[in-house]
C-alpha cells in the first residue's frame, strides 16, 4: 500500500513537474543560455546573484519604438544597470522577419538610441522566446538574485504607441525592481504585455 | 487595390454630403497650406477615394459636389496634375509602407440629415490593404485594439461602440489575435438633443488603429462629418451600416445558456443550446489585468486558461461564436448576462444528490469486488472461522470483532483519502489544475491507467516488501478488538498487489473531485470491502454461498485490464478532441515507454529474481527512457535553417534571384529524409555555408504526394524521396546537382564546393 501511493504520488508530482516548464512569477526562472551581438554567450544560470530584466526586443515595432524614441527605456536601462542589475534585450526575430538584423546591424541601431541594456542576445529560433512564453515586443521579465521570477508582462500600463503616453504611465518593471529591492513582492507581478507579435519561425 | 478588391471603384453607393479634413501631413505642408486649413467637401464614397489616392473625381461626382472652395479646388487640380499622392496623409498619418496607404478610415452616417431627438449611427469605416489586418477590441496575445474617440457637439450623446465579430487568426510562436482584414466599420448610435442648430453639425472622430501584416505599423485619423438638420432621412451608407450591424454579436438569450465554472487556473465556459456538430468558441473580452491563454473547446466546454489575474473571477466577458464562416454569429456575454448554474464536474455540490449517491453506490460495489481479488477471498473464511472461535460461539463478540477489523480496513481508506486530499490541495496551491479539461492531468491518468492494466494482465506484479509492514504485522499479532483492527488494516496492506489498480485509477480521478467527494468514495470501497465480513460474522453459515477461490479470480483480474484499457480509450479521445492527432501520437510513444518499462520490471525485477538481474533492469530501464528522451529530441527539434516551401514558380524564383539553390524532396513519413535533415543539412557546418552563399533552401513535401514534386522526382529518375538538387547559382541553364540518398554534411559542403 505504501509503496504503491508513493509509486503513484511520485508519477504524479515527476510528471506535473515536467509539464509546467512554463514561467511562472514566484518560481525560478528558465536557464537559457544565448549569444550576444559580439558572440558572447550569456547563461542565466550564471547570473544568479544579480537582479535580471530580460525586455523582448526588435527594433522596427512601433511598440518598442515609443520606449526607444521617448527614451524610456534606455533610462531604465541606465539606471537599472548602474545599480547593478543585468539588463538583457532578447530578440527572437526569425531570419527573414522583422527585427532580424546581422549582429552590426543592431550594434548600430543601439549606438543610435543610446541604448544602455548590459547585451543584446540574439535568438533568431526563437527557442528561449518560447520558453518563456513571450508574446510581443516588448515583453519584459524581472528575475531577482535567487533566480526566482518576480515579474512578467507590459512594460507599463498605457497599452499604445504614442511616447508622449511614457510620462503618466506606471512602469511595472520599475516597480517590480523597487519592490524586489526593497525585500518585498512587486505589487502587479504579473500583467498581460502588449505590443508587436515576436517574429517566431513558422512551424 | 483601392479596397481591398471589394467593389471595383466608381461603383460605390451615392453618399451624404460628407466634410473631410486631411490630418495634418507632409503632404499638405509640401503645398503651402497652413495645415488644418485644408477642407474640402465630398459628394461620396467614389469622390472620396478618388480623392484620397490622387485619381481625378468622376464627373458625376464632381457636379454634384456642393461649395468646393476654389482655392482648394485649384490647389486640388494641381497636386493631381503635379501627380503629388495629395491624400496619402489624408485619413491616416504618415502611415505609408512601400508607397501603400495601409488603412483608409472614413467617417460615414447612416441618416443623411438629422432630426431633433433622433437616433442615428455614426461609423468609422476601415479599408484595410490585403494581408494587413486592424484589431477588435481584445487584440490577442499581441497587437492594439483600435481606437475611436468622438467629439460631439453639445447635447449629442453617443452610445457604446460597437464591433462587428472579428476572425480569430493564428500567428508563428503559437500567438492568437483577434482581426478585421479587408474591410471593417466600427460604428455608434447618436442620439441628437430636442433641438438643433439651423446650421449643419460637425461630428468628429479620432482614432488610433495598430495595423500588422507579419510587421506593424500604427495609424491614426481625425475625421468629421457634417449633417444638417431636417427630416430624418436615412443615407446611401445606411446598407453598409445594417450589414455590419448584423455582424455585431447579439445579446445572449434564449435557447443558448451559458454558465461559467472555476477550477484552478482554468475556467470553463459551459454553452447549452446549440447542436452538437455546429461549431463553437468563445472570444474573450478579460480584464486588463488579467491574461489568459488560448480557449479550447471540448463538447461544449470552452476552457480559458487563466495565467494570471488580479482577482480571482467566476465569470468573463466576451461573445460566443456560433457557425462557421459566413453563418457565424455572436452573442455577447457582459456583466449583464444572466448566467446560467453549471452543474460542474468537478465543484458541484449541487452535482445533486442522486449523482453522489450513484457515485457511492459504485463504491460500493467497487470494494465488493475487490474482495474477491486472488490475493483476498482465500483470506476471508479464514479470517470469519477465526472471528468465529476467538468469540467462542459468543455471535455477539464475534461480530463486535469483525467490526473492528472492517474499521481497519475502512481506516485505511480514510488514510488514503486524506492522503489524496492533501497532496491535491498542495498542488492547487502551487497552481496545478486537476481536472479533465487539462490535457496534462488527462495524458496523467492515461499513463496510470495503462500501467495498472498491465499490472492486471500480469506483465508484472507489484509487490509488498516484509520490513515495511513488519511493524503492522507485530499490532496485528494483538487479540482482542485491537487486534482485529490491525488485522483489518495489516490485510488490506497486504491485499495492495491486487488492489493498487482500481485503488490507484480510482485516486487519480478523485484528483478531479472536492475534498468531501473523494473522502466518502474512499470510505464507501472500504465498505464495500468490508462488507462480507460484516455479513459473515452476522451468520458465519452464509460462508457456503462464498465463491470457491481458484484459478478463474486470476482470469477475472485480467478481465478488469480491458475494463481499465477501455477507460483508456475514452481518455485518448478528448485527449484527441483537446490536442488533435499529434497529441494522441505522442502519448501513444509514452505508453509504449511504459509497457517496455513495466514488461523489465515484471521479467528481471522479481521478488525472486538475483541481485545482478535486478541491477539489470535498472540499467535497461535507464537505456530506454535516455533512448526515449533522445527519440523525443529527434522528432521534435524545429529546423534552424529556414526553409520555404517547394513549388515550380518558388524554385524559378529563386533561380531568378542569382542565388544558389537547395532543395529537399522529403515527406514526414520518410525515416532517411529525416536522419538526412537532422544529420547531414541542419548541422552548424552546413548553416553557416548556406548563410556564406545565401543560398535559398527549398522544401519539397511529398507527404501528400503532390503530383507537382512526384513529376520531378520521375524527371530526375528517381521513385520517390529523399533526393536532394544543389543548382549552383547566377546561371538558370545550368542542371543541377543531384545527390545520393544517403548523404553527410560533407556531400552537401562538397556539392556546393563544386558549383
Amino acid at each position: 500500500m505504501i509503496k504503491t501511493l508513493l509509486f503513484t504520488c511520485g508519477l504524479l508530482v515527476a510528471a506535473a513537474g515536467l509539464s509546467f516548464a512554463e514561467p511562472e512569477v514566484g518560481k525560478p526562472a528558465p536557464n537559457f543560455s544565448l549569444p550576444d551581438t559580439q558572440g558572447k554567450n550569456h547563461t542565466l544560470a550564471d547570473l544568479k546573484g544579480k537582479y535580471v530584466v530580460l525586455e523582448w526586443y526588435q527594433p522596427d515595432c512601433p511598440f518598442v519604438g515609443k520606449h526607444y524614441r521617448s527614451g524610456n527605456m534606455q533610462g531604465l536601462q541606465r539606471e537599472y544597470t548602474a545599480k547593478g542589475v543585468t539588463w538583457l534585450s532578447i530578440d527572437s526575430s526569425a531570419p527573414g522577419e522583422q527585427g532580424n538584423y546581422p549582429a552590426a546591424k543592431l550594434d548600430e541601431i543601439a549606438k543610435q538610441d543610446g541604448a544602455a541594456r548590459t547585451a543584446l542576445l540574439l535568438d533568431p529560433s526563437g527557442e528561449v522566446g518560447r520558453l518563456y512564453g513571450a508574446k510581443t515586443t516588448p515583453d519584459m521579465y524581472v528575475i531577482d538574485p535567487k533566480g526566482i521570477l518576480v515579474y512578467e508582462g507590459a512594460i507599463d500600463n498605457k497599452r499604445s504607441t504614442n511616447p508622449a503616453d511614457v510620462k503618466t504611465a506606471t512602469n511595472y518593471v520599475r516597480e517590480a525592481l523597487e519592490a524586489a529591492m526593497a525585500g518585498k513582492p512587486a505589487p502587479t507581478p504579473a500583467t498581460r504585455p502588449y505590443g508587436c507579435s515576436v517574429k517566431y519561425v513558422s512551424k | 487595390m483601392v479596397n481591398g478588391g471589394r467593389e471595383p471603384v466608381g461603383t460605390g453607393p451615392r453618399g451624404p454630403v460628407c466634410r473631410y479634413r486631411p490630418y495634418p501631413t507632409r503632404g499638405t505642408e509640401t503645398l503651402g497650406v497652413q495645415t488644418g486649413d485644408l477642407r474640402y467637401f465630398l459628394e461620396d464614397q467614389d469622390g472620396f477615394r478618388a480623392l484620397i489616392i490622387g485619381y481625378p473625381m468622376p464627373e458625376a461626382a464632381k457636379k454634384k459636389t456642393l461649395r468646393i472652395d476654389s482655392l482648394i479646388r485649384t490647389l486640388l487640380r494641381s497636386a493631381l496634375l503635379l501627380g503629388v499622392v495629395f491624400g496619402t496623409g489624408g485619413s491616416a498619418q504618415a502611415q505609408l509602407y512601400s508607397g501603400k496607404e495601409l488603412v483608409k478610415a472614413a467617417l460615414l452616417s447612416d441618416a443623411s440629415s438629422i432630426a431633433p431627438g433622433q437616433k442615428f449611427r455614426v461609423g468609422v469605416l476601415y479599408r484595410i490593404e490585403p494581408g494587413w489586418h486592424i484589431y477588435w477590441k481584445y487584440s490577442g496575445d499581441a497587437g492594439m485594439p483600435t481606437k475611436i474617440q468622438w467629439q460631439l457637439p453639445p447635447g449629442f450623446k453617443a452610445g457604446e461602440l460597437q464591433w462587428p465579430l472579428p476572425m480569430r487568426e493564428k500567428e508563428p510562436g503559437d500567438l492568437e489575435v483577434f482581426d478585421y482584414t479587408s474591410e471593417v466599420l466600427l460604428f455608434a448610435e447618436i442620439e441628437a438633443p430636442a433641438t438643433l442648430p439651423a446650421q449643419p453639425v460637425s461630428i468628429q472622430a479620432k482614432s488610433d488603429w495598430l495595423v500588422c501584416q507579419s510587421l506593424c505599423v500604427p495609424g491614426r485619423a481625425q475625421i468629421s462629418l457634417n449633417l444638417p438638420a431636417g427630416s430624418n432621412t436615412p443615407s446611401d451608407f445606411a446598407p453598409a451600416f445594417q450589414k455590419y450591424a448584423s455582424r455585431v454579436p447579439k445579446q445572449l438569450g434564449s435557447p443558448i445558456k451559458l454558465g461559467f465554472s472555476r477550477t484552478g487556473k482554468s475556467l470553463v465556459a459551459v454553452v447549452d443550446g446549440i447542436a452538437k456538430d455546429v461549431s463553437l468558441d468563445f472570444f474573450p473580452i478579460p480584464p486588463e489585468d488579467a491574461v489568459i491563454g488560448h480557449v479550447a473547446r471540448d463538447g461544449n466546454r470552452l476552457t480559458i486558461p487563466i495565467e494570471s489575474e488580479a482577482k480571482p473571477s467566476a465569470r468573463m466577458d466576451g461573445v460566443i461564436v456560433v457557425g462557421s464562416d459566413n453563418s457565424r454569429q455572436g452573442y455577447e456575454i457582459n456583466e449583464g448576462t444572466v448566467l446560467n448554474r453549471v452543474q460542474s464536474q468537478k465543484d458541484s455540490p449541487a452535482a445533486g444528490l442522486p449523482g453522489i449517491l450513484q457515485m457511492l453506490g459504485f463504491a460500493l460495489i467497487g470494494g465488493l469486488i475487490l474482495n474477491v481479488m486472488p490475493c483476498v477471498l482465500p483470506v476471508i473464511s479464514l479470517k470469519i472461522f477465526g472471528f468465529v472461535s476467538e468469540a467462542r460461539m459468543d455471535a455477539k463478540k464475534a461480530f463486535r470483532l469483525s467490526m473492528a477489523f472492517s474499521l481497519g480496513i475502512i481506516g485505511c481508506f480514510a488514510v488514503l483519502a486524506v492522503l489524496v486530499i492533501l497532496l491535491r490541495t498542495a498542488g492547487a496551491q502551487i497552481g496545478w489544475g486537476f481536472q479533465f479539461q487539462d490535457y496534462r492531468f488527462v495524458i496523467l491518468v492515461s499513463c496510470l491507467v495503462f500501467a495498472f492494466a498491465l499490472n492486471l494482465f500480469g506483465v508484472y506484479e507489484l509487490s509488498v516488501s516484509a520490513q515495511a509492514t513488519q511493524g503492522l504485522a507485530d499490532l496485528a499479532r494483538g487479540q482482542g478488538y485491537g487486534g482485529a483492527f490491525f488485522q483489518g488494516v495489516f490485510a488490506t496492506v497486504l491485499a495492495t498487489p491486487c488492489t493498487a489498480p482500481f485503488l490507484g485509477t480510482a485516486s487519480a480521478f478523485a484528483f478531479a473531485q472536492p475534498g468531501w467527494v473523494t473522502f466518502l468514495v474512499f470510505l464507501f470501497i472500504g465498505l464495500g470491502m468490508a462488507l462480507p465480513y460484516l455479513l459473515l460474522a452476522i451468520n458465519p453459515r452464509w460462508l457456503r454461498y462464498l465463491p470457491k477461490p481458484g484459478a478463474w479470480m486470476l482470469r477475472l483480474k485480467q478481465c478488469m485490464g480491458f475494463l481499465l484499457v477501455g477507460t483508456l480509450l475514452w481518455l485518448i479521445w478528448i485527449l484527441g478532441q483537446m490536442r488533435g492527432p499529434d497529441a494522441v501520437v505522442g502519448l501513444g510513444a509514452i505508453l509504449l515507454v511504459i509497457a517496455i518499462l513495466a514488461w523489465i520490471k515484471g521479467a528481471f525485477w522479481t521478488p525472486i529474481s538475483s541481485r545482478r538481474s535486478r541491477v539489470l533492469a535498472i540499467v535497461a530501464m535507464g537505456l530506454v527512457l535516455c533512448l526515449a528522451a533522445a527519440c523525443y529530441g529527434f522528432v521534435t527539434k524545429p529546423s534552424q535553417l529556414v526553409w520555404r516551401p517547394f513549388s515550380k514558380s518558388a524554385l524559378d524564383e529563386a533561380l531568378a534571384s542569382g542565388k544558389p539553390v537547395f532543395v529537399d524532396f522529403t515527406a514526414d513519413w520518410c525515416l532517411t529524409c529525416k536522419t538526412n535533415e537532422r544529420f547531414a543539412i541542419d548541422t552548424p557546418k552546413v548553416r553557416q555555408e548556406f548563410l556564406k552563399r545565401d543560398v535559398v533552401a527549398l522544401k519539397a513535401d511529398w507527404t501528400t504526394g503532390n503530383p507537382e514534386i512526384t513529376q520531378i522526382l520521375k524527371q530526375f529518375g528517381r521513385a520517390g524521396v529523399p533526393m536532394y538538387l544543389i543548382y549552383p547559382s547566377g546561371n538558370k541553364e545550368t542542371q543541377p546537382l543531384l545527390l545520393p540518398e544517403l548523404i553527410t554534411s560533407q556531400t552537401v559542403l562538397d556539392a556546393l564546393n563544386k558549383t
